[in-house]
């Protein structure tokens, strides 16, 4: 197995609480890796400590992208090596139009790619490239922006918090053919989901509870699993592991 | 023209294109312009419908511009104030008059290249009459070393049915010493639009003040104040609105972003004199938001680059 990311024995401890629990994972490259879980489960802090957002710093384990141990990395050297993250909630930014917030991570500034990218996710390149990224748009308009500008930078890997979130019916079928083209242009994708939908494009899936992966397969079985256990699950985001344990199921 | 006047108004062109103005306009017929440097007027053009008058005194130039009735000035009227010299003292008394069913766009280009101690005084009289505009623009250049005492205070109305637009643009070189005052009212139906960009840095000091009075029916009112401090810059901003009549509506919105040891204070005041009106307000002072930051960082920018695009963007 290619894994351009490897993820071993990750813990994050925050407020006493351990949010993810000897965490391991990899992702094939050119694949896409659904990490799916309900509310809570450690989903988006996953997200944050693999991208090295301030406060997300791991107690323990390591993080490998191409082989080399990025743990210590500063967010800039993650990015400069490839690895982008497109936010479940992205920030507004005051007078930066939409063509200069994409175009910040494209390397050649092409207009070509911010057009393309802003086609992609079904947003109208001559009414919104002079749009200025502010409260102004509208939360699923702003969520698909912020697909376009991950799409646009050509990442080696992509790690798509809830891109589905906010994104109306009509729209989604257009960002699950985006997030399938990132495997086109040579991306691999990290995708966290609990839509089923969005989820069943993945080559593999991974199933969080409580911080800690409590399945991994290939996508269907996690998404059934998910579905008939998780979705009905009467001690939320406490997985089987520990109730077992406590002998409390 | 004297050699001395040449030069100068040279001086003060060079200094204008540098910083973004276009000094063709002077020379073209079509555009209305003045030039003053110190307390000289360097050049003067006016169209139909609009009378410039100028007067120079001791230590500056008395101004009156008047958009006569019907008259509509769409292409900006370019102003350019200067002073080239490191040190003096520049008072310049304005007034504009927009009549009746008039209007007017116009641009100011407030230079300062070498002030090493210079004290600008604008003391300003805006009349706006019924069913016009005034569209205004200041830009200034102050030079790195802010020796510069800026202290522009702008009284006005705004005629009933009425528009006027103010942009304050201090973003280049050293801020030194700003003291901005705004005191206007609204008549019926007026709008009033205040907007106040200025990037501190060092020791300068801001002190923006800015005042809105919806005196007439349905009149409204938006002031929003950008300010950016850095190193140990200080700066107090009073945005003020005052909701005196039936159905006005006004807005306050300032962001203060404060780096190193920089100081800020915004004080938001709303009053509401009827129970018809209604007026809010926002603002927001701190350091630039970490997931801005991040965001940019993300995409593989440095901390450095990062700052720079958010302040950017946020004086534009």
């Amino acid at each position: 197995m290619d894994g351009i990311l490897q993820v071993k024995n990750l813990s994050l401890i925050k407020d006493k609480k351990e949010i993810i629990k000897n965490f391991n994972l990899s992702a094939e490259r050119y694949s896409i890796s659904a990490v799916i879980g309900i509310n809570g489960a450690g989903k988006s802090s996953l997200a944050y400590v693999l991208m090295g957002l301030k406060g997300y710093k791991p107690d323990s384990g390591a993080i490998y992208f191409n082989s080399k141990n990025i743990t210590e990395f500063s967010i800039t050297d993650r990015a400069q090596l490839g690895m982008t993250l497109a936010w479940q909630n992205p920030s507004l930014f005051e007078g930066l139009t939409v063509k200069d917030y994409i175009q910040v991570a494209v390397k050649n500034k092409s207009l070509n790619i911010v057009k393309d990218s802003l086609y992609r996710v079904a947003l109208d390149p001559s009414i919104y490239l002079h749009r200025i990224v502010d409260k102004s748009l509208s939360g699923g308009e702003r969520k698909r922006i912020e697909l376009a500008a991950v799409f646009a930078m050509r990442p080696k890997l992509a790690i798509l918090d809830e891109p589905d979130s906010g994104i109306d019916a009509i729209s989604l079928d257009k960002i699950i053919h985006l997030i399938k083209d990132f495997k086109k242009v040579g991306s691999t994708v990290l995708l966290i989901t609990h839509r089923d939908k969005v989820a069943e494009i993945a080559d593999r899936a991974f199933l969080i509870c409580n911080g800690e992966i409590i399945k991994e397969g290939p996508t269907k079985e996690i998404s059934l699993f998910f579905k008939e256990q998780c979705n009905e699950c009467t001690h939320k985001n406490i997985p089987i592991s520990e109730i077992v344990r406590e002998g409390n199921a | 023209m004297s050699t001395n006047i040449l030069n100068e108004y040279q001086a003060l062109m060079e200094a204008y294109e540098k910083n973004g103005g276009n000094i063709g306009e002077f020379a073209n017929p079509n555009i209305p312009s003045i030039v003053i440097g110190g307390n000289k007027v360097l050049g003067k053009n006016q169209i139909k419908g609009l009378i410039i008058h100028s007067v120079p005194t001791s230590n500056g130039v008395d101004v009156k511009i008047t958009v006569k009735s019907g008259t509509k000035v769409l292409y900006p009227m370019a102003l350019c104030f200067g002073v080239i010299p490191k040190e003096g003292t520049q008072i310049i008394n304005m007034e504009t008059t927009i009549e009746n069913n008039a209007g007017m766009n116009a641009i100011s280009h407030c230079v300062f290249p070498n002030a090493e101690h210079i004290v600008h005084k604008m003391n300003y009289k805006i009349n706006i009459g019924q069913n016009s505009f005034f569209r205004y623009k200041e830009i200034h250049f102050h030079g790195s070393k802010g020796g510069v005492e800026v202290i522009p205070y702008t009284k006005g109305t705004v005629g009933e049915n009425s528009l006027f637009i103010s942009t304050f643009t201090l973003k280049e070189g050293r801020v030194g010493k700003l003291d901005i005052k705004y005191d206007i009212d609204i008549m019926k139906k007026g709008k009033l639009e205040l907007y106040s960009k200025v990037w501190a840095k060092e020791d300068d000091k801001v002190q923006i003040e800015e005042k809105g009075n919806l005196q007439g029916d349905e009149a409204r009112a938006l002031i929003k104040s950008r300010v950016v401090l850095e190193d140990e810059a200080k700066s107090k901003v009073l945005s003020v609105v005052n909701a005196y009549a039936p159905y006005s509506r006004g807005h306050v919105d300032c962001t203060e972003i404060v780096q190193d040891n920089a100081v800020a204070e915004a004080i938001p005041i709303v009053r509401v004199f009827n129970h018809l009106a209604k007026v809010t307000h926002e603002a927001a002072i701190g350091s630039i938001d970490s997931k801005e930051l991040e965001t940019l960082e993300a995409r593989g920018l440095s901390k450095e680059e990062a700052v720079k695009i958010i302040v950017e963007g946020l004086l534009k």
